[in-house]
């Protein structure tokens, strides 16, 4: 019976992690079979010369160059605000807060998770609206949606730090303080480069949601033709809001089969930005790990 | 002169009784003042009044759940790290011929930890290399000059006889060296920040015979350069190693309290133990 039982259990689990694997290889086949077509130099370039789109001597209009270098901005900024963020009150939950404290922070950090993109970019747009009455320069742009787009992610950052650090064994926080360090060298020595892995997994988590993201830029400045954006405060491009805009407004087939060409540049900009993360892990790891 | 006394009759788990003689004139390293412990409500110790000789090899032991690693944990005030638990009494170690109450509110922790190593049962190397585990007490302790980190690592080594086998291997994950192996490394992390006491508890009893006779023979040589305190259950071994002998029995001292000389003679057949 027990036999049986263990048998069906993993049947079970085989299955499910198959049934995901073809949803997956399902998705990226569908991908690669209408948008491999379109995915050529012109859709990232348009009618622009390669060179004098790189080196911004002209303006690419009809590519996907500026949406590519506003997502990848996005993730930039969005990171750059919620990782200190994140790192900060995930260690803090993990090491310091006291009961009270801690159940008050989970609280908040879970509410903050639960709440929808469209809140966020909400939030973002009444922000840029308030800033606008005080600083009439200022209009929905790349900075706020950068900075919405780092609220949203913040969630991810300091749950996988602060689970990370807390899987950590006993022993090695026991060992760290026989050998005569307070909490901040246990911290920086011994606990925070074993828990490098937890805390990528986090930030790769993070770079997928930014970059995917669609209601928040939607209500903070993302516009269909802007070009490669200037400064902080202007208005940008991005490859979602390409995706969602060709496919709501398509005309004919090969407009619709660009927008598979900007999803799959942007499955590939995230398997890069996950596989540079995953450098960065093994390289600080290393480094950590090293004499 | 030294003044002996010689003490109770003692009964080992063997069922040898044994007395021992006590030299009042020892110089002390540890010493513990009404010390009781408590886990929540549950009392581990119970008025503990004792002193540890220095430079020598000071053995605890009695049954399971006795208070023996609970003991060890006073001395360095590990036990803070743990949640529920609370004391009371006074623990002293005596430095540069100072009396030094351990519990006083200006000593620092992680000065008493540097002073006071301490070597866990299961041998816990850090998951990272053999030369970061060494050099790790001293980096967290403020030091970088990465010659006096190599000298250093160089030096403990070798203490923990251990040099020949790993020279060539510092880099190596120092969860790959075998059990004996780990657990000498664990010392000599602790020796790295040349402690004037090392507390042990049980050292050996995860490993095989071979490992635990080389550690031994290491706690042997460490003697001229700290004061230890080991915390073993195996009777043999503490006859074998130990200079002197506490035995704890449900948190209390129980008759055995011994000396050097009477288990020195012990080894020998000479002594004090009465069949």
């Amino acid at each position: 019976m027990t036999r049986l039982f263990d048998l069906l259990l993993y049947a079970f689990t085989w299955l499910c992690g198959l049934i995901l694997v073809g949803a997956f290889g399902t998705l990226v086949v569908f991908l690669l079979i209408n948008g491999l077509l379109a995915l050529d130099f012109e859709l990232i370039f348009g009618s622009t010369a390669i060179g004098d789109a790189l080196f911004l001597k002209r303006v690419v209009i009809d590519g996907l160059l500026p949406a590519i270098v506003g997502t990848c901005l996005l993730i930039i900024i969005a990171l750059g605000t919620a990782l200190p963020l994140g790192l900060g009150a995930g260690i803090y939950l993990a090491e310091y807060a006291g009961k009270i404290s801690k159940s008050f922070f989970s609280l908040i950090f879970d509410l903050l998770a639960g709440v929808p993109s469209i809140v966020i970019g909400l939030f973002g747009f009444s922000l840029t609206l308030y800033l606008h009455k005080h600083f009439t320069s200022i209009m929905p742009c790349l900075l706020i949606s950068g900075l919405a787009l780092g609220l949203l992610v913040l969630p991810y950052l300091i749950r996988s730090t602060q689970t990370a650090l807390e899987e950590l064994p006993t022993t090695l926080r026991l060992t760290a303080a026989a050998l005569g360090a307070d909490q901040a060298a246990t911290l920086r020595f011994v606990l925070l480069p074993q828990a490098v892995s937890g805390i990528f997994s986090g930030i790769i988590l993070a770079i997928g949601r930014a970059a995917e993201d669609t209601a928040v830029i939607m209500l903070t400045g993302v516009v269909a033709t802007a070009g490669i954006p200037r400064s902080l405060f202007s208005n940008y491009e991005a490859l979602p809001f390409y995706i969602y805009y060709t496919a709501s407004q398509f005309r004919n087939q090969q407009e619709l089969q660009r927008g598979f060409g900007a999803a799959l540049i942007l499955l590939i900009l995230c398997a890069l930005l996950f596989t540079l993360a995953g450098l960065v892990r093994k390289k600080v790891s290393k480094r950590l790990m090293a004499k | 002169m030294s003044k002996f006394l010689l003490s109770h009759p003692v009964t080992f788990y063997e069922g040898i009784n044994a007395c021992f003689i006590i030299d009042l004139d020892m110089k002390k390293i540890i010493e513990t003042e009404n010390l009781s412990f408590y886990y929540g409500k549950r009392q581990i110790l119970d008025h503990i009044s004792v002193g540890f000789r220095e430079h020598a090899i000071s053995a605890i032991t009695g049954p399971s759940g006795s208070g023996k690693s609970t003991f060890l944990m006073t001395i360095n005030r590990l036990w803070e790290e743990l949640n529920g638990a609370k004391m009371s009494g006074r623990v002293s170690i005596f430095l540069d011929h100072e009396k030094l109450d351990i519990y006083d509110r200006g000593v620092s922790l992680s000065w008493l930890r540097r002073k006071v190593g301490m070597v866990f049962q299961i041998p816990n190397p850090l998951p990272m290399s053999i030369y970061k585990n060494l050099v790790l007490p001293l980096q967290m302790a403020g030091f970088k000059k990465k010659e006096y980190l190599r000298s250093k690592v160089e030096t403990v080594l070798k203490q923990a006889f251990l040099w020949s086998e790993v020279k060539d291997r510092l880099p190596d994950d120092a969860r790959t060296l075998s059990g004996g192996q780990q657990q000498r490394l664990c010392i000599a992390r602790a020796m790295i920040l040349e402690p004037a006491i090392l507390l042990l508890d049980e050292p050996t009893s995860s490993l095989d015979e071979k490992a635990a006779r080389e550690i031994e023979t290491l706690l042997f040589s460490l003697k001229k350069h700290c004061s230890l305190l080991m915390v073993s259950h195996d009777q043999a071994q503490v006859k074998r190693v130990a200079d002197e002998v506490l035995e704890l029995v449900d948190g209390r001292i129980s008759e055995l309290f011994t000396t050097p000389s009477s288990i020195r003679s012990t080894k020998s057949g000479i002594g004090h133990f009465r069949p």
